[in-house]
This record gives structure tokens, sequence and C-alpha cells, in this order.
């Protein structure tokens, strides 16, 4: 039949394609399924329909559609889109004499259950995770916002992917610049194929080649409607269990999802804890190096003897055994990461027992540089979305402060500082409430205040003028 | 393209909503905001004023050199002042414009010129300050010529991005630069100073302001505030909070000062770059906490860093607007080439060093200009008030700023993005105000 030739054409490989003809009175009819992605019951619902339905043969189209009142149809004439539908699971119903074609929804994937995210568990509070399938992930966002501003926006990125990729805000509360700016720098996108939202992430960040993440990614449908309730945009990919949000501002990286469902007193002792960690992980080491090497006056004189005690006799200078022993732990964890969980365990015995015990008895490396890159790399996890930037500046930080002293050091954190300082997502200052300062907004910074006291949504985060939060 | 777009909002409301009304709270509207300049007069108002100069006019003047700092200080605070006055007079309108509209453009490009020659001079000494400090006090061996590098990269990532990070910067270690000086004060205060060691005060007048006179080339420091105006959100108090916090900043190195005078106004001889405050205090309270009072200073000296990083700014610019050039790359490596040079080959030699910083030529020209840039900045603003009525309060030009990026559907009104998506920077003269709509 012409019309499903004008179809078929466009495979490389028809035969993935099955068709179904039929006689529909004196009319040659077809049906195109995908039967990869079709729902097998619908064809063949649709199929018995249309041979057996009461009111005898359909003479067109949309007879069909009168026919299948229970399955959703459209009637189109475009081809692209009409195999593009049909690569989406859709059935395509041609007939005889008809320019158009119906198009009957019939997609159905095989997805995995709602679970709790392996990356974001938590004590308290919903275990919901988002997973693969965007249809499932709006209904989790939607059944926690049921608001008629609850704005769903999708389109399709990826010249052969296709991926269905859908924006979700406030209307009310996000600004209109942010989703302005978004939608363009989506539409902007000619690639092709996006397999996960991680793709998008480089296409919507101001400075994709920043090592700092310029957008918040999260597995939990509870975080992203809370960020929506802000003022931020989010990004679902289908294909992918990892929701994109906008703006994003740095302290996000130091908030979890649990502090809200746990007293607020101790959650801000928590988030304290998070960035004295952080501020160990990254400068611990290379202050260590800094010191021993050109600063030694600093050092309290019993500590100091101590120490001098620790590292006699040793090969290494204090800079060469610190940069070895952060290197072996950062060979040991992606090895460890890569590993089957039961190997990766053996793997961690192996490297803090055998070669660091080995290492400090055999004396080519000291306890001192041992515990300090021990301590730094625990607390690099207290911050788990921000190990990568900080593992990095912590090999930077030990190198310089072992070239330059402290006076390298103190500049290469201005020097980050200042890089972090200048960056900007989406109208919100990224180093935002703390630079500038926005007051207002320290409530859910350090402080993780009681609910009832957060009454406007973040100054930082640009929203509809509507700031008010609650009564 | 490929992109095809199916909506499928869930109102039509909704929708209209977000394609209709674009007005959003951007926390920043300016290149700074009112407590972003109160915190950057704070650390210009002591920075430099704590290092070398307490040292050098003890040695010249002795236990009366606490009084020749005041003064001095009292002179920045006039330039100040007259900065604060032009800030408020040209909440719009940038140093820049403001001279290319009296003494149109190849008038004030020479005028300039001199204002870069004058920074990159104020530069030169911020940056020794900070490379003698740590060379006499906290390495035992310190290669100038190596270290300075660092400095110089840091530099030219700041000139490189723009007055509103260097801004951000500023405003996110102030806490850390006063917590410091606090402990710094906390334990000079608990360790106790004779103050009988400063009295009586004056006794050699004619001399005392001989000497003091040779010190000229401390003041100015408040000059890189020329690249505020026009670029600051400024508010009702704005002017008055700056100005206190110049006072305290200034009255802060008072302070520190009369505790150096006290320590070593008798026996000035004793005093050179390496025993300065913090090794005073070392002595008082030994090495039971190590050398808390070193690691303090250390963390301190960030506001010379940013004081370097703000004169270092203020040069690049000028330059970019002498040449007509907004490649800031390239004029941050010039200015480092030239900086690396005259530290390393010039202002390390003491003769060198004494003969274009302590000399009464170089002090007279420093007062000239520390003086001068800031009433001809004022002057300027006044003729281009009076000229345009450019006279509006600060807040309602930020708000009509506001709107008018909104109006216009700006998606770049607290972002420092042109409408292609490149960065703009502020130091392109001409398009300042166009980042904010």
């Amino acid at each position: 039949m012409e019309n499903a030739e004008r179809i078929l054409s466009k495979f490389t490989t028809p035969e993935t394609i099955v068709t179904h003809e039929f006689m529909c009175g004196k009319k040659h009819g077809a049906l195109l399924v995908n039967p990869d992605l079709a729902d097998s019951s619908v064809v063949r619902s649709v199929i018995f329909s249309i041979e057996h339905g009461e009111g005898g043969a359909p003479a067109t189209l949309d007879d069909v559609a009168e026919i299948l009142f229970e399955a959703e149809t459209e009637l189109s004439d475009d081809v692209d889109d009409c195999v593009n539908k049909l690569l989406n699971g859709d059935i395509l119903l041609c007939m005889e004499g008809e320019s158009e074609y119906l198009v009957i929804t019939a997609r159905s994937y095989t997805t995995r259950a709602v679970t709790e995210p392996p990356t974001e568990t938590v004590m308290r509070g919903p275990r919901e995770g988002f997973i693969e399938d965007l249809r499932t992930n709006l209904s989790l966002l939607e059944r926690r916002l049921k608001t008629p501003d609850l704005a769903i926006e999708k389109m399709q990125i990826g010249r052969r992917t296709k991926t269905n990729v859908a924006i979700c805000y406030l209307s009310s509360v996000a600004a209109p610049s942010v989703v302005k700016k978004l939608k363009r720098r989506l539409e902007k996108i000619d690639v092709d194929g996006i397999v996960d939202s991680h793709y998008l992430v480089p296409y919507i960040e101001e400075k994709p080649s920043s090592l700092f993440t310029q957008t918040g990614l999260t597995e939990k449908p509870d975080i992203v409607a809370a960020k929506l309730l802000e003022g931020r945009v989010a990004l679902i990919v289908d294909g992918s269990p990892m929701v994109v949000t906008v703006p994003f501002v740095v302290i996000e990286e130091f908030q979890s999802g649990e502090d809200y469902y746990q007293r607020s007193t101790y959650s801000t002792f928590v988030r304290i804890l998070r960035y004295l960690g952080m501020l160990l992980a990254t400068l611990l080491p290379g202050l260590y190096v800094a010191l021993q090497n050109f600063h030694y006056t600093l050092i309290p004189v019993r500590f100091m003897i101590t120490l001098m005690t620790a590292i006699k006799g040793l090969p290494l200078s204090p800079l060469s055994e610190t940069l070895f022993v952060l290197l072996l732990f950062e060979i040991i964890r992606e090895a460890s990461v890569r590993m089957p969980r039961a190997v990766g365990m053996a793997m961690s015995i192996v490297g803090a027992l055998v070669l660091g015990e080995t290492a400090v008895n055999a004396g080519i490396i000291s306890s001192p540089a041992v515990m300090i890159t021990a301590l730094s790399s625990i607390a690099l996890f207290t911050v788990p979305n921000l190990i990568g930037p900080t593992s990095l500046l912590r090999l930077a930080y030990t190198l310089i402060g072992g070239l330059f002293g402290l006076f390298g050091l103190i500049l290469a954190v201005l020097f980050t500082l200042h890089y972090v300082c200048s960056l900007n997502a989406y109208d919100a200052p990224y180093c935002a409430p703390f630079a500038p300062l926005v007051y207002s907004d320290f409530k859910d910074s350090i402080e993780r205040a009681p609910l009832p006291q957060m009454k406007k949504r973040p100054k930082s985060i640009p929203n509809n003028n509507n700031a008010t939060r609650q009564a | 393209m490929q992109t095809a777009t199916t909506t499928a909002s869930r109102t039509e409301a909704g929708g209209a909503v977000a394609q209709g009304a674009h007005s959003t709270n951007a926390v920043e509207t300016k290149q700074a905001t009112s407590r972003q300049l109160i915190s950057i007069v704070f650390i210009l108002a002591l920075a430099t004023k704590m290092f070398l100069l307490p040292i050098s006019l003890i040695q010249s003047i002795g236990r009366d050199a606490y009084i020749a700092l005041a003064i001095g200080g009292g002179i920045d605070l006039i330039t100040l002042g007259l900065l604060i006055a032009t800030i408020k007079l040209s909440p719009d309108v940038d140093f820049f414009e403001l001279l290319k509209r009296a003494f149109g453009k190849v008038g004030a490009k020479i005028f300039v010129a001199f204002v870069a020659l004058f920074l990159f001079f104020k530069l030169n000494i911020s940056t020794t300050e900070s490379l003698t400090f740590y060379s006499d006090n906290v390495f035992a061996d310190f290669d100038t010529s190596l270290m300075i590098i660092v400095l110089l990269i840091f530099l030219t990532a700041a000139a490189c991005h723009t007055l509103r990070a260097l801004s951000r910067l500023n405003e996110l270690l102030t806490p850390i630069i006063i917590l410091c000086l606090a402990l710094l004060a906390a334990i000079v205060v608990m360790t106790g100073f004779d103050l009988a060691n400063i009295l009586p005060a004056m006794r050699a007048p004619k001399s005392f302001a001989a000497d003091a006179a040779r010190h000229a080339a401390w003041l100015g420091d408040f000059t890189p505030l020329l690249l505020f105006i026009g670029r600051t959100r400024t508010k009702k108090h704005t002017a008055a909070f700056t100005a206190a916090s110049g006072v305290i900043g200034t009255a802060t190195a008072v302070f520190f000062s009369i505790v150096m005078c006290a320590a070593f106004g008798n026996v000035s001889v004793l005093a050179d770059t390496s025993t300065n405050l913090s090794s005073i205090l070392q002595y008082s309270i030994g090495n039971v906490y190590g050398r808390i009072d070193l690691f303090s200073s250390v963390l301190w000296s960030i506001s010379a860093f940013i004081e370097t990083a703000l004169f270092f700014y203020a040069t690049c610019r000028c330059v970019a607007f002498v040449i007509g050039k907004n490649s800031h790359m390239p004029i941050a490596v010039g200015v480092c080439v030239a900086l690396y040079f005259t530290q390393v080959y010039a202002m390390t030699d003491p003769t060198v060093f004494s003969l274009i910083v302590t000399s009464y030529a170089a002090s007279a020209i420093t007062l000239a200009f520390a003086v001068g840039i800031p009433t001809v900045a004022l002057v300027c603003a006044v003729i281009a008030h009076k000229k345009d009525g450019n006279g509006k309060p600060a807040s309602e030009t930020a708000d009509t700023a506001d709107t008018a990026a909104d109006a216009s559907g700006s998606e770049n009104a607290g972002d420092n993005e042109n409408a292609d998506g490149a960065p703009q920077r502020d130091g392109e003269l001409t398009a300042t105000t166009d980042a904010e709509g």
C-alpha cells in the first residue's frame, strides 16, 4: 500500500516494523506497529475493533477513530511526525485513498519500580526516587504539586534520539526570565542524541568548562517539588532518573533533603560540620605540607617535636609523600567504585592495610601524612556532590602549598574563591547568600531555621515577584 | 536544528503568565552593592597602612609615628569623602564617561593615562608591602622573582573577570579579615602595652613634619573606588555607612600603629621590617599556641592581596580606556610584565625604593594625584549633573534600571552576559550600564 510504503521507506530496516494489512469494506488498510515498543494488547484490540466492530466496516479514518473511542487517537498528514510517533511506540493506521494517518497511542515501555535512589538515601523522609520513565517521573512530581500553576512544557531534543524533555515550573513563582533563558538554550541544542540528563547539563550551564557544577541534580521528587516552590525550574529527561534544576547556588551542595525532616538545630549542626568538612578536605594536606616545608615555626613546639620524630629518616619530602598518599587514595577510591561490591571491599582492605600500613612500617611514608590524608578524605565525603572538584582542588593546593608555602596557598584559595564568586547561574549569584550578602537567605544556608520562620522564598533565586512563601 | 516543541502546559493561564510579565527580583542590579562598597572601603582603609608604613614611620619619626599615620589617614578620608560624593552624584554614569563628557575623548584619555600611572605606582607599593611581609616574617628564604608569579596569576585572573566578582570576593572575606584583626587586637590587649612610651607627643614638630611628608606615597589608597562610580547600587544611608567604614578602618590602623609606637617608639633603631606587630605579640605570648599571632596576620594579609587586586584591576581598566581596547587578558598580561620588572629589578633595591617612594618629590607628586584625581572626578560629576540633570536618587535609578531591564525582557539584569551569551566585561566602558538593561 502506498501510504504504508511512504512510512516504511524512511527506515533503513523496514522489517523492524510489523505491517498488519486488512480490508475495510472494499478499501485496503494497513496497521504499522513497532512491536518492541507498542502494547500488543492495544494492537490486538484495534484490529479486533476494526474487523469485528459494531456498525460494519469503517469507510474513513474518522470512522475508525470513532470506533476506537477508548483509545487516544489523532490524525496527522506529516510523514516525519508519524515516523517519529511510530518510533515512540504509537500505532499508525492508514487507508487506501486517505492522505492522512491515524495515530493511535499504544506506547508501552518496560520500566523499573519506583525505589529509593542509592545516591540520596535518607533515614527519615520520603523514599521515592525518580526512574527512567518520563511519565512516571511527571506523575511523581504532579502528585506533590497539585496546583494548576504547575506548568509542564515538553520538547524533543536530539536529531536521532528524539529524547522527550519536560520543563517543569510553577508559573506564578518561577521567574519568566529564567524559564525563557532555559528554553532558549535548550532550543539551541543541535546534537545527535541526548541519552541522559547529564548530557544536557553542559548545554544549559553558563560556564560548561567550569570545575563547579552550576545546575542541581537530584533523584528525589520531594526535593524537586521543594525547589520548584522556591522558584526554580526543573528539567526531566526521558530515560534518566536524574532531574536537573536551575538556578543553582553553591549552598545547595551543602544541603540535604533530610535536613528538612529533622530538628532544625541538629540540621544546623550537621550543616556546620559539612562546611568544616569541606575546609578540612581541601586545605588540610596543603596546609600540612606548607607548614612542614616552609613555616615550621608556626607549629606549636610540642607538636613539632612529635612530628619531627615521626618524619625522621623519611626518604621522601613532605610534598612528595603527601602527594603520593593522596594519589594512592584516589586510585584506591576509583578502583573500589568500578569493582564489583565484594571485590571492592577486598580492594579497600588491601589499600588501607597492606599499602598504607606497610608503607609506614617500611619508612617510605610517615604516619602523619597518612593520618592527614585519611582525615581529609573522610571529610571529603561529608559533601558527596563536591567530591570531584574537592579532590582536584586538594591536589592542587597540596602542590602549591609545597612549592610556594602559605603565600601560594592563600593566593590559590583567593584565586578559587574569586572564580567561584564570578559565577552566575540563571541570574542567581553562585555564592549567594554569602557573596553578595543576602541576610534573609541565611535562614536556609549554614543555619536551617524552623520552617515556620522561613516566610519568604530565597531572595538569591529570582522569582516572579512572588516572594512570600507563607503568611 | 531538529528540535520540535510540543507544549503541553497544564494551564494556559500559567503559560501566559510565564510569557507575560518580566519582573524578577535579582539581588544584584549593578556591579557592586552598597554593602560591597562599604566592605571594600574598610579593607582599603587599613590594608597597606598596617604593613610597611608604620615601621617606616617609626624608623624616621620615632614614637610620634602614629600621629603621622593618623594625619595621613585623615587626608585619605577626605579623598574618600570626595569619592563618595561622586558616587552619590553620578549613580549611572561611570568615571570614564564623566571624563569624556567634561574633557572630550582625547582629554579624558590623557587624564586617564596619568591616573593609570598613579595606580600602577600604588600597585607597586601595595605589592611590595605584601611581598615584604612574607619575605621578612613568614619565610626563611623567599625568592621574590619566583614567588611573585603566583601573585601575578591571581591578579591576572582578577583583572579578567568583572568588578562584581572582586566585590563579591571582598564581601565574602571581610568577616574573616575582621576576625583576624579582632584576634590580633585581643592578643594586644591581653598582653598589654605601655602607653607612657608614646608620651610626650610632638617634641620636635619641624622634623616631624619633614619626615612625615616623605611618606605621602602611601596616600591615595581609596583611588580604586573610581571604578565604583556609576556602578554601585546606592541606598539612602550608603554614603554615611561608607564614610563610617573608612573611619573605622583608619582608626584600626592607627590603633595598631599606637601599639607599635608604644613598643618601639623609644628604641626605633630596633624597628625594621621584620620586627612588626606580629613579632611584638610573639615575644609577649611565647610559643604556647605556636605562632597564632603570625597565623592570623597571614590570614589578615588577604586584605592586602585584595587591595593589590583592586589596584591592578583599576590600572588595567584605565589602560584599556587609554588604548581603546577591551581585550582584558593581553592588557592584564602587559601590566603583569611591567609589575614583574618593577618589583624584581627596582622595588627590591632599597636605594631605588627610597628614591621613588620616600623622596620628597615622589611624595609631592603622590599627594597631588591622591587628592587631585577624586577632586577632578567630583568636578566632572557636578558638571554632568548640572548638564544632564542626572541627579535622581540612587535607589530610584536602580529601580529604573531594573524596570528597564524587565520591560525589555533582558535576561541579564543580574548577570554579565550579553544577548549572544558572551560574557560582558564591566571594563567595556561604553556599555557599562547595558548590562543593567
